[in-house]
């Protein structure tokens, strides 16, 4: 009987065996606080500085009521069809470059698991540079315009959908294609025959998604002078033209709800079960394939692209002589110096504006009556971050702290969904338990709730964290610091050794941010 | 008088009446049952007492305050620190450690900042451990929950009404989810404390045999009635089958053999 009492049974001292540990990371916490906040630029005075509140109040009331002129409506339809056909050709891009690079990189039915180094390492440097400074590069190479943002997106997404494609073949169960290859069928019939039919519906849904990504992507390397609706923002931005700028924010919100709307139904789609005829496609499929294929045309013929153009031997030394400009890097100590202030920089802005995000956040996340929060919170995040940038640095000034800021408006808005859902998830008897011991609605909250939601919170917010780390790098090409701050100078005045340099600190960043990532999820999982 | 109920009723805002006509009241350190079939009322009862539900008829009033829809809110919390409740599956976040589950029972009389720096320093280790060694699981007083098994974790569950001194302690089916020896020895643990405090006790039970060797006072209620009101040892074998004519409910009825000879020695021992 375990109640029967044991006078060996050990008591434990009086004191929590837990609160070392704790005042040790705390202190940890605090001593790492006082250097992330200086590298981040934190400062509150040009938050409630009267003259920058009323600059920014007056932008601000500018935007009411957008503008609704025609001749600007007609640029803004432009620059809406302009984003559609980046995103959609920069897809098409990536499709080409992704489908054979994942053959060649994934495990999936060989006859041992080898997996190509070449092709893996190609991989990880084509997605480890961000778009924004594929974006960059080529428009010093083929002028301001969409050509830069297509190829731009063609290779990091490139990059992206070729491991992730390699990934998903690799998860399928892979005994129908070895049953295949073991009665005389090669690779690719045994991948066609024996794996795609079980990651067909991933591999679409992934495509598909990743095509609405591209659309915000698109808009964001606007700013950078590759066309489209960001290079409009961009343009009624530093012109400080309220009204338009409303109005080209209200018009890229529509476009990727109108995005979103469609990549939901088309993976609903998908789930739908198959008629029985021979063949595979019904009158729907065929309708969507001739309505991509047309929007592919359409795409290529709006951007005025001329693809070929782009494979001469001309443009091929073009190209060959400014990538060569780039190497050696720079690895002075000076500038190596410079450039890792660069990265911890980043890394500040990184973490300030995911704390005060993650603060926001669950702060947006409480209130029961959700509708009016909700709608806030979807106003936050549906502004890229590059954007909240152009308005912060008009708050607090160019600089990291201007970064911070914005990731912290845009992630706020994402966390603070994602916080509301999980909180809505947890089992609610443990606070209604205490509620019906008397305790307060915060009592019963912090003793009831948020243990049960804590590792789910953590989740959220160090995957977002990971996210910002990409995104602190790139804020600095509209001035708000950290690496891309140091790119942008270095290739405005030429400097392309330097240039490579910081290049080369970002693919590194990224690649660490990938194996930091992918071993906190293992030992969290443990 | 612990509590006093006069001719209350429940009736849900879907029309349906799990309570009707209950009158019933205690005596500070009364311990009594609730038994009856499935769908009966007992829960019902048990969170009208708990002030869970405010009676929709009748009069109730629980230690000494009047409970009605009118009650203020800071009335109604300040009543709801004086009463515990004991749950079928302790409603624990399992990442919780016990310390703090435990010290989450006076949660309704701490101050907000007590409540707050207990999350960071436990501020009452040796009130919970206090509690805890009632219910002889002082050695797990920094484990947490998950760590538990069923069992461990029901103690956990009277350990913190313990600890939150309750004057009344409501249980609902706290054992039907305990292996028959275990429920004893737990049915027993709650029946000792709450006299050795001086707490009022309504249990509901599943099974009769528990019910009539370990409490003084049995109520049985068949669809939202009192069916009787009577001391255990007056309960007749009559009056059972009447509570439970027509359903499946009974466990282990006292004119059968118990199923296992052990376990009849301890039941015996209950008294």
């Amino acid at each position: 009987m375990p109640l029967n009492a044991d006078p060996s049974v050990r008591a434990p001292a009086l004191r929590d065996p837990a609160a070392r540990g704790r005042v040790g990371w705390l202190l940890l916490a605090l001593v790492l606080l006082g250097p992330l906040l200086q590298g981040s630029g934190f400062r509150l005075a040009p938050l409630l500085d009267p003259d920058n509140l009323r600059v920014i109040g007056n932008f601000l009331a500018n935007f009411l009521p957008p503008e609704t002129g025609s001749e600007f409506l007609g640029y803004l339809g432009r620059a809406t069809l302009e984003t559609l056909a980046i995103a959609t050709s920069g897809m098409a891009l990536a499709f080409v470059v992704a489908v054979p690079l994942s053959y060649l990189a994934s495990g999936a039915a060989r006859e041992r698991i080898t997996l190509n180094p070449v092709s893996r390492g190609l991989l990880t440097i084509l997605r480890g540079i961000p778009e924004l400074v594929w974006a960059l590069v080529f428009v010093r190479v083929f002028g301001l315009g969409p050509t830069a943002g297509v190829l731009a997106l063609g290779l990091t997404y490139g990059g992206m959908l070729a491991k992730v494609y390699a990934e998903i073949l690799e998860s399928a169960d892979p005994t129908p294609a070895r049953a295949l290859a073991a009665c005389g069928a090669g690779r690719v019939q045994a991948l066609l025959y024996g794996l795609l039919p079980q990651a067909a519906r991933e591999l679409t849904s992934y495509t598909v998604y990743r095509w609405e990504c591209a659309i915000r992507a698109s808009v964001v390397m606007g700013f950078v002078g590759a066309g489209g609706l960001g290079q409009l923002m961009d343009q009624a931005m530093k012109m400080l033209n309220g009204g338009e700028a409303a109005s080209i924010l209200l018009c890229f919100m529509a476009l990727v709800a109108a995005a979103d709307l469609l990549s939901t139904g088309l993976r609903r789609a998908l789930d739908a079960a198959p008629q029985a005829r021979a063949l595979p496609f019904g009158w729907r499929s065929g309708l969507l394939i001739l309505a991509l294929a047309a929007g592919l045309w359409g795409s290529l013929r709006l951007l005025d692209m001329d693809l070929p153009a782009l494979f001469t031997e001309d443009a091929v030394h073009t190209m060959g002589e400014f990538v060569q400009g780039f190497f050696p890097p720079d690895l002075g100590h000076e500038w190596l110096a410079k450039v890792l202030k660069g990265v911890w920089e980043t890394l500040a802005i990184s973490i300030v504006g995911t704390l005060l995000a993650a603060a926001a956040g669950l702060l947006l996340a409480l209130p029961r009556w959700r509708a009016p929060w909700n709608l806030l919170l979807n106003l936050l995040r549906s502004v890229p971050e590059l954007v909240w940038a152009t308005i912060t640095a008009l708050a607090v000034g160019l600089g990291p702290f201007a970064g911070a800021l914005a990731l912290a408006l845009h992630t706020a808005g994402v966390l603070g969904r994602l916080y509301a859902e999980a909180l809505q998830n947890t089992p609610p008897a443990p606070a209604r338990a205490l509620r019906r011991a008397g305790s307060g609605g915060l009592q019963a909250f912090c003793y009831g709730t948020l243990p049960g939601a804590a590792p789910q919170l953590l989740a959220y917010t160090l995957y977002r964290w990971e996210m910002n780390i990409r995104m602190a790098a790139i804020l600095g090409f509209v001035g708000a610091g950290g690496l891309g701050q140091l790119l942008y100078f270095e290739l405005s005045l030429f400097h392309y050794a330097q240039a490579g340099t910081v290049i080369l600190a970002m693919l590194l960043l990224s690649m660490a941010v990938d194996y930091g990532s992918a071993w906190l999820r293992r030992a969290m999982r443990a | 008088m612990s509590f006093a109920l006069d001719e209350v009723g429940l009736t849900h805002s879907n029309g349906f009446a799990s309570l009707s006509g209950i009158t019933l009241s205690a005596a500070q350190g009364e311990s009594i049952a609730l038994i009856g079939p499935s769908g009966a009322g007992k829960t019902s009862l048990l969170n009208t007492l708990g002030t869970g539900h405010l009676p929709t008829a009748g009069r109730m009033t629980v230690l000494g305050q009047p409970v009605t829809a009118s009650i203020s809110a800071s009335a109604l919390k300040a009543l709801r620190s004086r009463i515990g409740t004991v749950y079928q599956a302790t409603p624990v976040p399992l990442r919780q450690r016990v310390v703090t589950a435990v010290l989450a029972g006076r949660l309704g009389r701490w101050p907000l900042w007590k409540a707050l720096a207990s999350l960071a320093y436990p501020q009452d280790i040796p009130g919970a451990r206090e509690a805890l060694a009632r219910v002889q699981l002082q050695d797990k007083l920094f484990a947490r929950c998950d760590q538990l098994s069923g069992g461990q974790l029901q103690r956990v569950g009277i350990a913190r009404v313990l600890y939150q001194q309750a004057e009344l302690i409501l249980a609902d089916e706290p054992v039907s989810a305990l292996d028959p020896a275990l429920s004893l020895s737990t049915v027993q643990l709650l029946v000792q404390e709450a006299a050795a405090r001086q707490a009022t006790l309504v249990a509901s039970l599943h099974a009769v045999d528990l019910a009539l060797s370990c409490f003084a006072r049995i109520v049985g209620i068949r669809a939202g009635r009192i069916l009787f009101d009577l001391p255990a040892a007056q309960v007749s074998e009559v009056q059972l089958q009447a509570l439970y004519a027509g359903t499946q409910d009974r466990t282990l009825p006292p004119g059968r053999p118990p199923a296992a000879e052990p376990l009849a020695a301890t039941v015996m021992a209950c008294r």
